[in-house]
């Protein structure tokens, strides 16, 4: 198999030039990732445009998908500027489910924080995604200042932000630890974090799922935190895990119990018991709102 | 921030190389080991030109006083501008000389100057059209100055209008325009487009006459002006300088004001002509498809008249004014910021893609002889040091070389190449034997003075103007050349860059080097 | 961590397998190959360390795998997703210099007792491939749970790593593997009986070079095409020939009848690995010799008929024993093979880098490799 006569047609000018041997390169000149430009995808025509389709399109189909059922929202009276939402994360519904559970105040003035190296690697995939959730694209592990530097801008302008501080989807159902960029970030901008807990998202699409199966879920959103006076970012980070994880108890039993568990630092953490992978699938408490039933074995056989 | 000239090492990895090829351009694979010298990247302009302006004329450098002192009602001033040579392309308007004489009239208006005049500085070159002028000066000065005759062409061949003003220690006639000569103050408005331009030579060679210039312009003085763009090693330049001083000498006060550009040659559209090949991106590589595609395509003359209208979007970066020693010691740094790139040894072979203009044939026909000019006069000579190519080595231009002459602008041009190149085209005997009667035909005298046609002796000039390079070189090699036109000059034909490369080869041996110059946009080597 | 990953899509592998035919190296353009953040490998086991790639050569079987035309007898011995890059010098967590024998043999499967092949120090022939704790995978760099070396990490087997003395830079470390495999091909013939008359080489891409490199000593007689090649040729000591045949018709002192030479040389080296090239082997080996396959071969249309004739033996040389490779070291420094690596290029250009590879020859460079000491940790 050798190459056919027509690799010439390829050749300077019509192709891209080769680069000289001897003159040393520039650094990449990134277009894609996280120096995926997004500013487009915030002008007003966009805007407009990506509120339709996210009310017209987005809302019912994950009314269908999700049936969401959304608690919490009466503690976010009284916000309404920008504010970091930071929620728990186990399927690509989250982020759609989310921003259409969002109060009207929000969901148009809300960025998302979506991996770069998944959602940016390609151009098009960049476009797509900060044209249809508003996405900008972060670092999943350790935030970079250029990054920090564009969500704090975004966060100054009154755009409010989503960003899942576990940096990814959970790969077995049990979170995983927050990263502290999210905390971090709220701190450096001022602004309040909304801890969130999305359940039952992973029934319906979990990580490797093919299908959608639809099912229910639950949005519990919690009282807004800020930072104490000289509390650092990983402190900060761990209160915020310790809230989603809060969310999740008064989620699984009810709020009275939640709390009391959680005055006595006996909240369930939500990253699982430290063990062999088949026992901490044996211990996933149940999938979503309304199922009691153990994760194991996940289908009849 | 721009980036400095840059001599690339050619390796299997380099994308063709851009050769300009009249109108026209050709991509060369040049061999590994050949170097290509690029032009530094263009300097950022001055921020607010017409201020540096105003700033430069209310401090002069040297011995002068600022310019609203110089200026009293009731005396006689002459404005003196550069013509239509300068800069190549023409700028965008408004031109540098449009900015520089407006601010100018301004000081003479406030100082209740009225006896003023303006007069193109064209020597024995072409009188400049209405449009051209319009151009230059701008409308506003324009329509204020020439419906009174108050906007002239110097004249070199009209005795009433020259003054001889003595010689030099070395028997140099001085002869320049009487009226410039009898004004209270002459204010020279340069733009300095390479290292040649300005100084002394503004006035002693651009208001003067036949007389005067063939002192300078000659065989002699070119093979010893290595080169004419080094003032240090430049006899025309020693020779001005010689003229410049005899005319301060004489009582004739000369204000100068000189004006450097960048590099942005190009306009937008044309970006690609400026960058290196192998940081073009899509939008260039599709900008030169359809650029030489369409030139191709086009009618020679309207593919001309379309490179003509190219406008650059030269900037200034810096404006000198004061007494003329001072002011070009300071306009040559400024030149040479932007242009001086340097380079390591010299080359067996140098190759050069010459574009479609040159400072003779501005919205004109690129005859053979200005190719000539361009090529062994000009890049030839764009050197500091050392010539670029070595002794006996060979240079390689890239020119369609048409037999084809402009009949209004360059008529002594057609008998010169007709008659004389036929004859010879040694320089010494050329100028030995045809140069007084061409300079003195009553029939080319009639058309420079009342067309614009360049004077009978111009050719001869472009001739010597490459003298240096003649003497040099063991050998010139034409590619793409009009066979005929090429032979006629001396020259050898090649029609491909590969045989032009191997026939050169029989002269400078195997395995020669090649440098390449990237010009344009304009620069200058450094020869070390 | 940053890792080129070569994914199982059959359309992607389709698109690759088109372009690659158009022109070389574009598989990369539109082929199942893309560069990722992943999770770093995780060690499989006792006695796996992890490796920080420092520099990681393009190999010619990448280039086909890249285009989507390697042989799919490797199907069942590669694991999908892979990282390829299986010439590799990198730095362990203290710090020191390895270069990787990039073979996954028993020792590394963990597979005990080790096969026959592996007892008897063929470990290159390792009958276990497709066994043991880690997937299945002939190298480093061809199976998924070790990662590869265009990538920022992999994890890699003590039997595999061996230092790099001090005072060889990382250029000369890449050279190593393939050196290895030049010089395993070098010994396969070598003492075999063929005497110490002259050999030819086909081929002086980097396993050509470094063929004639492991045969110093010898009379070589080498067919490069491009003048870098004739000059790396030349300096490492071969003949450089234009026609194969006619120089080892003069030298061997051969009849040509029809075009057919009576004699030849006695060993051949093919190191392109193509229909031509080993059709040419066969034309100027020697009756009873043998012609040895360098380069990774493929599905190749040769016309076997002097193979029959003449009884000569078609032998094929993979990889090295870990003997080969400790040796290796000699003969690059010996050779200063460091210089073979003509341009390197950090992952984020890994299209060029690969085109590049494509194109070597005729862009007068040899061996082409990924730098990876400049990327973020």
């Amino acid at each position: 198999m050798r190459p056919l006569s027509v690799r010439r047609s390829g050749r300077f000018p019509l192709a891209r030039p080769t680069w000289p041997t001897s003159v040393p390169r520039p650094p990449v000149e990134g277009r894609t990732g996280v120096d995926f430009e997004t500013d487009w995808s915030r002008r007003y025509a966009v805007r407009v445009a990506r509120a339709a389709v996210l009310d017209g399109i987005g809302r019912p189909l994950l009314r269908a998908v999700a049936s969401p059922a959304i608690e919490g929202l009466d503690r976010l009276v009284g916000l309404d500027g920008p504010v970091v939402f930071a929620a728990n994360h186990a399927s690509h519904i989250d982020t759609p489910l989310l921003l259409t559970s969002l109060p009207e105040r929000f969901r148009h003035r809300t960025v998302v924080g979506a991996g770069a190296d998944f959602f940016f690697d390609k151009r098009w995939k960049g476009a797509l995604w900060s044209f249809a959730i508003n996405a900008v694209p972060i670092e999943r592990t350790r935030p970079s200042p250029r990054t920090i530097r564009l969500a704090a801008g975004l966060l100054a302008e009154g755009w409010s932000l989503v960003i899942f501080p576990e940096g990814g989807r959970t790969p077995d159902g049990w979170a995983q630890e927050h990263h502290p960029g999210p905390a971090y970030l709220a701190i450096k901008a001022g602004v309040p974090v909304v801890p969130v807990h999305l359940a039952g998202t992973r029934r319906i699409l979990g990580r490797g799922a093919r299908h959608l199966r639809p099912g229910r879920t639950t949005v519990t959103f919690g009282p807004p935190m800020r930072a104490e006076e000289g509390e650092d970012a990983r402190a900060f980070a761990a209160r915020l895990e310790r809230a989603v994880a809060v969310l999740a108890d008064e989620q699984a039993t009810d709020w009275w119990t939640a709390r009391r568990r959680a005055a006595q630092g006996a909240t369930p953490a939500l990253t699982g018991p430290t063990a062999s992978a088949w026992r901490r699938a044996w211990t996933l408490p149940a999938a979503g709102p309304g199922r009691g039933k153990p994760a194991w074995p996940r289908k009849s056989l | 921030m721009p980036r400095p000239g840059f001599v690339l090492d050619v390796d299997r990895s380099t994308p063709p190389t851009l050769f300009w090829h009249g109108e026209g351009f050709r991509l060369e694979q040049l061999p590994p080991g050949s170097r290509v010298v690029y032009p530094p990247e263009s300097l950022p302009g001055l921020p607010d030109p017409d201020r540096a302006i105003r700033h430069a004329l209310l401090h002069p450098l040297g011995d002068s006083k600022p310019l609203p002192e110089l200026l009293a009602p009731g005396m006689k001033l002459t404005i003196c501008f550069d013509d239509v040579s300068l800069p190549l392309p023409p700028m965008r308007r408004p031109d540098a000389r449009q900015r520089v004489i407006e601010a100018v009239l301004d000081m003479a208006a406030a100082a209740g100057v009225d006896d003023v005049q303006l007069v193109a500085a064209l020597a024995l070159h072409r009188r400049m059209t209405d449009a051209e002028l319009r151009h230059a000066l701008g409308d506003r000065v324009f329509d204020a100055f020439n419906p009174h005759g108050l906007l002239t062409q110097h004249d070199a061949e009209d005795p009433e209008n020259l003054l001889f003003l003595g010689e030099t220690d070395e028997g140099e006639e001085v002869e320049i325009n009487r009226r410039a000569a009898e004004s209270d103050l002459i204010v020279y408005v340069n733009i300095n487009l390479v290292a040649m331009d300005g100084g002394h030579k503004s006035v002693a060679t651009g208001l003067s006459s036949y007389r005067s210039l063939r002192h300078h312009h000659n065989v002699q003085t070119m093979r010893h002006s290595k080169s004419f763009m080094d003032q240090h090693k430049s006899e025309l330049h020693s020779a001005n300088w010689r003229m410049g001083r005899l005319i301060a000498a004489n009582g004739v006060k000369v204000f100068q004001i000189e004006t450097t550009l960048n590099n942005s040659t190009f306009p937008d559209s044309f970006e690609f002509l400026s960058k290196r090949e192998w940081e073009w991106t899509a939008k260039d590589r599709a900008a030169y498809v359809a650029v030489s595609a369409s030139l191709k395509r086009t009618p020679g003359r309207l593919a001309r008249s379309v490179l003509h209208g190219i406008k650059a979007p030269y900037e200034l970066t810096s404006v000198q004014a004061g007494e003329v020693e001072a002011v070009h010691a300071q306009t040559t740094e400024n030149v040479y910021r932007q242009q001086l790139v340097e380079v390591q040894g010299q080359t067996d072979i140098l190759t050069m893609g010459l574009p479609y203009i040159c400072p003779y044939n501005v919205n004109s026909v690129m005859n053979p002889i200005l190719v000539m000019c361009l090529g062994l006069g000009y890049f030839f000579n764009l050197y500091r040091g050392r010539p670029l190519v070595r002794e006996g080595g060979v240079v390689i231009m890239s020119h369609p070389t048409a037999w084809e002459f402009h009949p209004v602008h360059h008529p002594s041009y057609i008998d010169f190449f007709d008659e004389v190149l036929a004859d010879t085209t040694d320089p010494v005997e050329i100028e030995k034997k045809y140069e007084e009667r061409y300079a003195t035909d009553p029939w080319y005298i009639h058309l420079y003075r009342t067309t614009n046609a360049y004077h009978g002796v111009h050719p001869f000039y472009m001739w010597y103007w490459g003298a240096h390079a003649l003497q040099h070189l063991g050998a010139v090699i034409i590619v793409g050349g009009d066979p005929k036109a090429v032979r006629r000059m001396g020259f050898k034909p090649a029609s491909t860059l590969r045989d032009a490369l191997e026939m050169a080869e029989d002269v400078v041996g195997r395995d020669p080097t090649i440098t390449h110059v990237k010009n344009p946009p304009l620069f200058m080597a450094d020869v070390r | 961590m940053k890792a080129l990953l070569f994914e199982r899509s059959l359309p992607k592998y389709a698109a690759a397998a088109l372009a690659g035919r158009l022109a070389p190296g574009s598989g990369a353009k539109v082929g199942p190959l893309s560069l990722k953040h992943v999770d770093p490998p995780v060690l499989p086991g006792p006695g796996w360390h992890r490796v920080r790639p420092r520099l990681s050569g393009i190999c010619g079987s990448d280039l086909a795998t890249v285009d989507g035309h390697s042989s799919r007898y490797f199907e069942p011995i590669v694991s999908f997703p892979f990282t390829p890059g299986h010439e590799v010098v990198g730095e362990l967590e203290d710090g020191s210099r390895v270069a990787l024998a990039a073979t996954l043999t028993c020792a590394a499967r963990g597979v005990d007792p080790a096969c026959a092949q592996c007892q008897d120090g063929r470990t290159n022939l390792c009958e276990r491939q497709a066994f043991g704790h880690v997937s299945p995978g002939l190298q480093t760099g061809f199976c998924q749970d070790t990662g590869g070396g265009w990538s920022t990490g992999l994890v890699a087997h003590q039997s595999q790593l061996h230092r790099v003395p001090e005072g060889m830079g990382d250029e000369a470390a890449v050279m190593v593997e393939p050196t290895a495999c030049a010089l395993h091909a070098a010994r396969l013939v070598t003492g075999d009986g063929d005497g110490d008359g002259p050999v030819a080489v086909i081929g002086a891409g980097t396993l050509g070079l470094c063929t004639i490199a492991a045969l110093h000593g010898r009379e070589v007689l080498s067919s490069a095409r491009y003048p870098e090649q004739r000059a790396a040729a030349t300096r490492l000591g071969a003949t450089v020939v234009d026609d194969l045949e006619r120089a080892v018709r003069r030298r061997t002192r051969s009849l040509a009848a029809q075009g057919q030479l009576t004699g030849g040389v006695q060993t051949v080296f093919d190191c392109v690995g193509s229909a031509p090239s080993v059709a040419q082997a066969l034309k100027v080996v020697a009756p009873g010799g043998t012609v040895v396959l360098v380069g990774m071969a493929g599905r190749t249309d040769v016309d076997l008929t002097p193979l029959w004739h003449r009884e000569v033996a078609l032998k094929g040389a993979y990889a090295y024993t870990a003997q080969d490779f400790a040796d290796a070291f000699a003969a690059v420094a010996d050779h200063d093979l460091g210089r073979l690596v003509s341009a390197l290029y950090p992952l984020d250009r890994y299209r060029e880098a690969i085109d590049h590879a494509a194109h070597a020859g005729r862009r007068g460079a040899v061996k082409i490799a990924f730098d990876l000491r400049s990327e973020r940790r």
